[in-house]
């Protein structure tokens, strides 16, 4: 009894840290902002209660719908192609190739580039009459389109652009290939299991924890993609890369609807949560968990 | 489970298996290095660009080699903004946010991991939740908290948030320390070992590429950090390197574009030699706390 | 003896930086205020050094001067955190959104008290800051916009120099004269494109004797029929050239400060730009020979139509010391420091008395005059001071590209405008009882 209750004191003291800086920074912030997005707030005057009446004008909102389903857009395709290409570069990396530092380096580098400076690589990169992309297209025979200024394209060309920064993914699988017994793999070999077989049953299910993880964080950082098109094409054109967080943020700072803003940051957060759960109930069945 | 048949059958698929994988080797060179030019592109231009002058930035066809080749451009890139000043602040905050980050993310990972208490494993969940929540929902009410705890115009927001628990790095840790055994913390105790005590003599020592994974991470995190700075750091002085990149934009949309990239050069190289030296540590690291969770 | 010649010299270094550096030991307590600015560069010198001027003359005052990026976002959580600058730099755009929310403080006490006077002023400066009837912020520089035209390309083309078009049709057809192609059929060079640099998405509607707002019955009127005819005029160029020929075309304009601006780099003959063009004209391309005229106006519109605007100085709801900060807009409203601001931003000043032969002969911009006279004129217009500018900008801009993409006619597209920017309007003329 006594040890128990000499656990729970000792266990809450390492704790502690973090659970007044849950408390004050996070917690308290938090509810502030569920209060305001019951409000009608424009940061000058006091919060005044409005009940659901941010959630309702959102649901009658047509530029809110557009926002989200652009975020959606962009979610779908830019985190299971990128974790593809995340997972291939690693399968290629983890083969003993020589220079595997300067390879790593290099397909790392791209994800601690200032987000200033990667909106105007790629602005570069992107455009239609001067950019690399369309002048290496045009050297196969394909007339490159607008990118940033169609609004069929502007999404895939922040898609592709997304595919740049695959290092940081692609640095934890690695750490989950380095995992996997050499064993295994030479057991297969022995069974005459070919390459694709190998991939299938033993790679993939091993390093599942880890595309859980990045599948997760991706998550998490597609449905608030904000800066790059804040810088790049601020919204347009015709919206189309108005995502969430940008309509959030030109409600809360240039519209003065704070209260507006906030219900939208909440209705965020419960489809992050949403979704962050149906995929922990898919992979629950899928994931193989070696050890613990 | 060895059997002759097998052996001879399996040094046969061995041979034809060592010319495949040389082919293979090959193709998967070519396939590297066509990624890795790709991803290099960008960079690439970014330094040419850095190097140039004026007239040759906004060109086509696109001048890779600059001609002249201008290195006083990173010298009038220094110059243009308070450059040591911002690289100082940057490294104050990027310092406390790594010291932050190692001391009080362990603690709560030892306290999640290494003491069996209640409602242990709830609470962690929370800390897990708490990292899906998206900024816009707290910042402003956060800017009030603050405000009225008189940090507003410091540098405490910025590093505070490694300090007080960075949900990853406890999540890595408590991984990690799962990993090690009960023996050992047993052990320490019947020697007369409090809880600190063995986190301090027994798990921390254990615990070096793990830790060396957080304290790259932070430094990263905080070297890089835009919004955070945005936000609360409003006296030019107290700039951070990533605010300061946007002064070479000035209000009628003129940019210096060579100086900014030879800026963003100069911000990039420690992280890239940091990256590129511990590289194999980081990795490891990583690995190590396992994604077993 | 070394150590005694050491200290002396050690004091005296002190004394001497102390007094170099103006920080007096003794005297009063300065009240310090801040000011938060937008300016950087060669303009975030100029009034740096005005400050320098304001706290040396006098030592009741020190002003503390801060370039703000994003002033827009950080005075806003500023003030509501209760802790804004003294002195705010602020635009005719956000005077109605600050005022009905008392963002900012009315200024009509302290300008009574200071004997400021509305008719020193240029009216449409003074006016633009004024809402609901009070006065929210004083101006403290002026610029208007106007056709800027490359006289070599005019000549190149078989056009006169010297006599720009007067109409939108004269515009149109110097711009056939002026377009050419290459031999795969791209567009090279137009005389004149509507979508650059696409600041001002709305601003054609002026040319064309539209109305966005009615005051009076409180109605959006982005659809009012010579609105839609402004607009028709804009997709003319999208039909007449191509959609995506044009916007190919404009994808190799580069950006506006360099070499690649298109008027530099000669792709367009005519831009429709303000009075700090000149500067960077003088910058980046000094040899080119350029005229500054009136723009164009179309059917329904008039002659010497210009947008104006100005740069001003608020003092936020909060502010610490808010007599201190109208001690500093004070001086910093007299003709000196406005002309010096003026010249040294290259800018003109809002007062009356600037417009005279001395300072405009001192002016870098070789055609002040014209921007000067375009102020005067009955059809300066600037942007609307209602209080959802802000949401009414953006769906312009929506519009504007939706048009010149040719995906709505300018009909559908600014009935849209109409529906969304006056439900929003509404919303608020209702929670603020307006």
């Amino acid at each position: 009894m006594r040890q128990r209750r000499k656990n729970l004191r000792n266990g809450l003291l390492f704790v502690m840290p973090w659970l007044i800086g849950f408390s004050f920074f996070l917690a308290y912030p938090t509810i502030a902002s569920l209060y305001y997005s019951l409000s009608v707030y424009d940061m000058f005057t006091p919060p005044k209660w409005n009940g659901f009446g941010n959630y309702w004008e959102l649901f009658h909102d047509p530029i809110f719908w557009i926002s989200l389903s652009n975020t959606f857009y962009y979610a779908i395709f830019a985190i299971p192609l990128g974790q593809v290409i995340a997972l291939l570069l690693a399968l290629l990396l983890n083969t003993k190739v020589k220079a595997m530092p300067v390879f790593r380096t290099i397909y790392f580098l791209p994800t601690i580039v200032p987000p200033v400076v990667i909106a105007i690589l790629w602005l570069w990169i992107f455009n239609t009459r001067y950019g690399v992309l369309n002048a290496l297209l045009a050297g196969i025979g394909i007339r490159g389109p607008n990118w940033l200024g169609d609004p069929a394209w502007a999404k895939p060309a922040l898609i592709l652009m997304s595919f740049w920064t695959v290092g940081q993914p692609m640095i934890i699988y690695l750490a989950g290939l380095q995992d996997v017994p050499q064993q295994l793999y030479e057991a297969a070999e022995l069974d005459g299991a070919n390459w694709w077989q190998k991939t299938l049953r033993i790679t993939l299910p091993m390093v599942s924890p880890a595309m859980l993880l990045n599948v997760i964080i991706g998550l998490i950082w597609a449905m608030q993609i904000f800066t790059l098109p804040y810088i790049m094409t601020g919204g347009g054109p015709m919206r189309a890369t108005t995502f969430y967080a940008l309509y959030l943020y030109e409600n809360a700072f240039q519209f003065f609807k704070m209260g507006y803003a906030s219900a939208m940051a909440w209705l965020l957060f419960i489809i992050i949560l949403t979704c962050t759960l149906i995929i922990f109930k898919i992979s629950s069945k899928k994931i193989y968990y070696a050890g613990k | 489970m060895f059997k002759s048949v097998n052996v001879r059958l399996r040094n046969n698929r061995l041979q034809t298996k060592g010319k495949i994988k040389a082919i293979l080797r090959i193709w998967i060179y070519i396939v590297l290095i066509i990624g890795a030019v790709s991803f290099i592109l960008p960079l690439a231009w970014m330094v040419s660009t850095s190097l140039k002058v004026d007239r040759q930035i906004f060109v086509f066809p696109p001048v890779w080699l600059p001609n002249p080749v201008r290195w006083m451009n990173y010298v009038d890139a220094i110059n243009y903004i308070p450059f040591l000043t911002y690289t100082l602040n940057t490294l104050y905050v990027s310092t406390l946010s790594v010291l932050g980050a190692l001391i009080f993310s362990s603690l709560a990972a030892y306290g999640f991991s290494r003491i069996e208490w209640p409602g242990r494993n709830l609470l962690f969940i929370l800390v897990l939740g708490t990292m899906m929540i998206p900024l816009p929902v707290y910042v402003i009410p956060l800017y009030v908290v603050f405000r009225n705890l008189h940090w507003t115009g410091t540098f405490k927001p910025l590093y505070l948030r490694f300090w007080f628990g960075y949900p990853l790095f406890i999540f890595l840790l408590r991984q990690f320390f799962m990993s090690i055994p009960k023996e050992l913390s047993d052990a320490a105790k019947i020697d007369g070992c409090s809880e600190l005590g063995i986190y301090w003599r027994v798990i921390l020592p254990l615990s070096k590429p793990a830790l060396a994974v957080v304290a790259l991470f932070a430094f990263l995190y905080s070297w890089q950090d835009f919004l955070t700075p945005l936000i609360f750091i409003t006296k030019q002085k107290m700039f951070t390197l990533s605010l300061g990149l946007q002064q070479y934009q000035a209000q009628h949309g003129g940019t210096e574009w060579n100086l900014l990239m030879a800026a963003s050069t100069l911000m990039l190289l420690p992280i890239v030699v940091i990256f590129f030296l511990a590289q194999k540590t980081f990795i490891q690291g990583i690995s190590l706390t396992g994604l077993k969770s | 003896m070394r150590g005694k010649k050491l200290l002396v010299l050690v004091v005296c270094l002190y004394l001497l930086i102390t007094g170099i550096s103006g920080t007096s030991a003794l005297g009063a307590q300065r009240t310090k205020i801040t000011y938060w600015t937008i300016w950087t560069g060669f303009e975030f010198d100029t009034i740096k050094k005005l400050v320098d001027e304001f706290n040396a003359s006098q030592n009741k005052i020190e002003v503390d001067v801060l370039p703000v990026s994003g002033l827009g976002e950080k005075l806003l959580v500023a003030v509501a955190a209760g802790e804004p600058p003294d002195v705010t730099a602020i635009g005719e755009r956000n005077i109605a959104p600050y005022a009905i929310r008392n963002g900012v403080i009315p200024l009509d006490r302290y300008i009574k008290k200071a004997d400021i006077s509305r008719d020193s002023y240029i009216s449409i400066a003074y006016d633009m800051l004024s809402y609901k009837g009070h006065q929210w912020a004083l101006p403290i520089t002026l610029m208007s916009c106007a056709l800027h035209w490359n006289k070599g390309m005019f000549k190149k083309a078989g056009l006169d120099p010297n006599n720009p078009p007067r109409t939108i049709k004269e515009l149109d057809t110097y711009n056939e004269k002026l377009t050419r192609w290459d031999s795969a059929g791209n567009i090279i060079q137009m005389g004149f494109d509507p979508a650059w640099p696409g600041w001002w998405p709305f601003a054609w509607v002026w040319y064309f004797g539209g109305k966005l707002y009615d005051p009076q019955k409180k109605k959006v009127t982005a659809d009012n029929p010579q609105n839609v005819k402004a607009f028709e005029w804009v997709q003319s160029y999208a039909k007449k050239f191509g959609a995506e020929a044009l916007q190919t075309f404009a994808s190799g304009f580069g950006t506006y400060s360099g070499p690649t601006n298109p008027f530099f780099a000669e792709k367009l003959a005519m831009v429709y730009q303000g009075s700090w063009h000149a500067n960077f004209i003088q910058k980046f391309a000094p040899d080119m020979e350029f005229g500054v005229a009136a723009f164009p106006y179309g059917p329904g519109g008039a002659p010497d139509t210009a947008r104006v605007t100005v740069d001003a100085l608020a003092i936020p709801r909060g502010a610490k010391h808010p007599d201190e900060a109208f001690e500093f807009i004070k001086w910093m409203s007299t003709q000196y420091a406005l002309e010096k601001l003026a010249l040294g931003h290259r800018k003109m000043s809002p007062l009356k008395a600037s417009y005279n032969a001395q300072f405009i002969a001192k002016h870098p911009n070789p055609y002040i005059e014209v921007f000067y006279r375009l102020t005067f004129s009955p059809n300066a217009r600037h942007e609307l001071v209602m209080p959802v500018w802000d949401i009414y900008r953006k769906e312009m801009a929506v519009a504007f590209d939706s048009v010149m993409l040719l995906k709505e006619t300018p009909q559908e597209a600014l009935r849209k405008v109409t529906f969304r920017v006056q439900r929003e309007l509404d919303r608020v003329l209702t929670k603020y009882k307006l």
